[in-house]
């Protein structure tokens, strides 16, 4: 027997394990279709009622404002920072750039609710509290390693003598990099940019320490609305974010690829 | 843009950001935790003490909550090897076809938000959750069975969460396998079981260890789903720290917490990189 193809018990096992991984996301889908006003399976008569009362509800709204200002503009601001770091580190010009790349990569091994209390009160020390700005920044923060991660292993996969021959065609740096290196590493960049978004639309231990209640982000409302008990309302706005996420994906998976990137 | 002068220019402004309001922020929150605190006045200035330190070891409800973590993400760990293992294998050896949606299913929990997997879990391991009400109703169970705000919830819950990594890790563990290894031990006269046992775990053992120290690390620092699911009363070090940060206003025993947990999941990671290496210099 030399071939080592998985065991029929092993793959029920396995499909039953992907399976499992599913049940919260279905039972939550299911359950925000209720009429009833707590949360069962199966649903008892199919209503949209409860998405109708959540996107009328101005403080819902303004969450959802609030998370997509946030993570779009970290998003860019990570891009940017974390796209020209990496060129520099991937150039080897600079001494140390080992060092360097361990610092740029360290906010994913401290936990974040370190980072968190951290950032409450050094903002608290400068007078900077309450403000979006510091939020954006601190989302830049938690966000730039997955950036500089796809970007540095897009970088490294890519044929120096390309950009090289550019300039000895006459272009210069920039535009040898934005013609030639930014499209070859744009596949990488997307998938990037794609988990920088979603970390930050998902961020909790992070912004729960930083947001005034003005600035609430989305995850932070349903955290926090869940203390009080479970309610058919959270059940559809989760059921929203599920449905976006699954567009997203898709399109990401069409455009790049994605599933090559994880 | 070549030059030690532009590469600096390009990576100055992201060091820039990182110093000012991360590495900064981290430094300024060991004084804090050598103060000393007096409920309802605050921190004493210009006070310094072990204390709080000393606390998380000797005080009893601070062990038992930093010993609670531990067992969680020892618990989450072997859980998530266990299952996962599995699938990974299914997605390498298995028939190429299924390896696409497979991934994707795999992948697919993880780039949903945390919130809302924590809430499916809240939907269904409640009082009178899916999971009670489906086994009262298949006559198993008079009475529901106490499965958040505990140890069952929390290893549940964390486990769903943390494993797409473990899978991720051991299928490219399982994929760094040569294969002609495997067939060389059968035809020499290996069993199934035995090839497996003794030549492809093993040669995905980096993969393991670096799948295990992940969840681990991510386990006990975690603090959305141990809030969610285990509430205000089932604390783990995370949530203690949110708790005495927020509700306390204990800043300096909050911040003592903080430093042991951000120390353990270095020096976690930093022995496990030791380990490997150790290991690849003896192969």
């Amino acid at each position: 027997m030399s071939d080592m193809k998985p065991t029929l018990p092993i793959s029920i096992v396995a499909l039953l394990v992907v399976a499992f991984l599913q049940v919260p996301v279905l039972v939550v889908v299911l359950t925000s279709f209720s009429e009833t006003s707590y949360l069962t399976i199966p649903p008892q008569g199919w209503t949209l009622k409860w998405f109708a009362e959540v996107l009328s509800d101005p403080v819902y709204i303004r969450a959802i404002r609030n998370s997509l200002i946030l993570a779009v503009s970290s998003t860019l601001l990570s891009l940017a920072l974390g796209v020209a770091a990496a060129y520099a580190l991937f150039r080897k010009a600079i001494p140390g750039s080992e060092a360097i790349t361990a610092l740029l990569m360290a906010p994913l091994i401290v936990p974040s609710v370190v980072i968190g209390v951290a950032m409450l009160q050094y903002v608290t020390l400068v007078g900077l509290r309450g403000s979006f700005l510091v939020l954006i920044v601190a989302h830049v923060v938690i966000t730039v390693p997955y950036i500089l991660r796809s970007a540095l292993a897009s970088l490294s996969g890519l044929d120096v003598s390309v950009e090289e021959a550019a300039r000895v065609l006459g272009a210069d740096g920039f535009t040898a990099f934005r013609l030639v290196t930014l499209p070859l590493i744009k596949p990488g960049l997307v998938a990037g940019a794609l988990f920088a978004f979603v970390t930050s639309m998902e961020n909790v231990p992070v912004t729960i320490f930083l947001a005034s209640a003005r600035q609430t982000t989305l995850p932070i409302l349903i955290f926090s609305s869940v203390e009080m008990g479970v309610n058919p309302g959270v059940a559809a706005i989760s059921t929203l974010l599920i449905v976006a996420t699954v567009i997203v994906l898709l399109l990401a998976e069409r455009w790049t690829g994605f599933h090559k990137f994880v | 843009m070549t030059g030690q002068r532009s590469a600096w220019l390009l990576i100055a402004p992201l060091l820039l950001v990182l110093l000012l309001s991360f590495v900064v922020p981290l430094v300024l929150l060991l004084p804090t935790s050598f103060q000393e605190y007096q409920p309802g006045q605050g921190m004493v200035a210009g006070s310094f003490t072990w204390e709080n330190y000393l606390r998380i070891a000797t005080d009893g409800y601070y062990r038992e909550v930093v010993l609670r973590t531990l067992a969680l993400g020892l618990g989450v760990t072997v859980l998530c090897l266990l299952t996962g293992y599995p699938v990974a294998y299914l997605i390498v050896r298995g028939h190429p076809r299924w390896r696409l949606p497979l991934t994707l299913l795999v992948i697919f929990p993880l780039m949903l938000n945390l919130v809302v997997r924590s809430f499916g879990w809240i939907v269904l391991l409640t009082n009178r959750g899916v999971v009670n009400n489906l086994l009262i109703d298949l006559g198993l169970i008079e009475r529901p069975l106490k499965l958040m705000f505990n140890m069952t919830g929390l290893l549940i819950g964390l486990t769903h969460i943390y494993l797409p990594f473990m899978v991720l890790m051991l299928v490219a563990a399982l994929q760094n396998v040569p294969r002609d290894v495997e067939a060389a031990a059968a035809t020499l006269g290996s069993s199934r079981t035995h090839v497996f046992w003794s030549v492809t775990l093993p040669l995905t053992a980096p993969g393991i260890i670096g799948g295990s120290i992940l969840v681990f690390v991510l386990t006990i620092s975690a603090l959305v789903t141990p809030r969610m699911l285990g509430g205000p009363t089932y604390q783990v070090m995370a949530t203690l720290i949110y708790d005495e940060y927020m509700q306390l206003l204990d800043w300096p025993s909050g911040s003592a917490l903080s430093f042991a947990l951000a120390a353990s999941t270095l020096v976690i990671i930093w022995l496990s990189s030791r380990m490997t290496r150790r290991w690849a210099g003896m192969a």
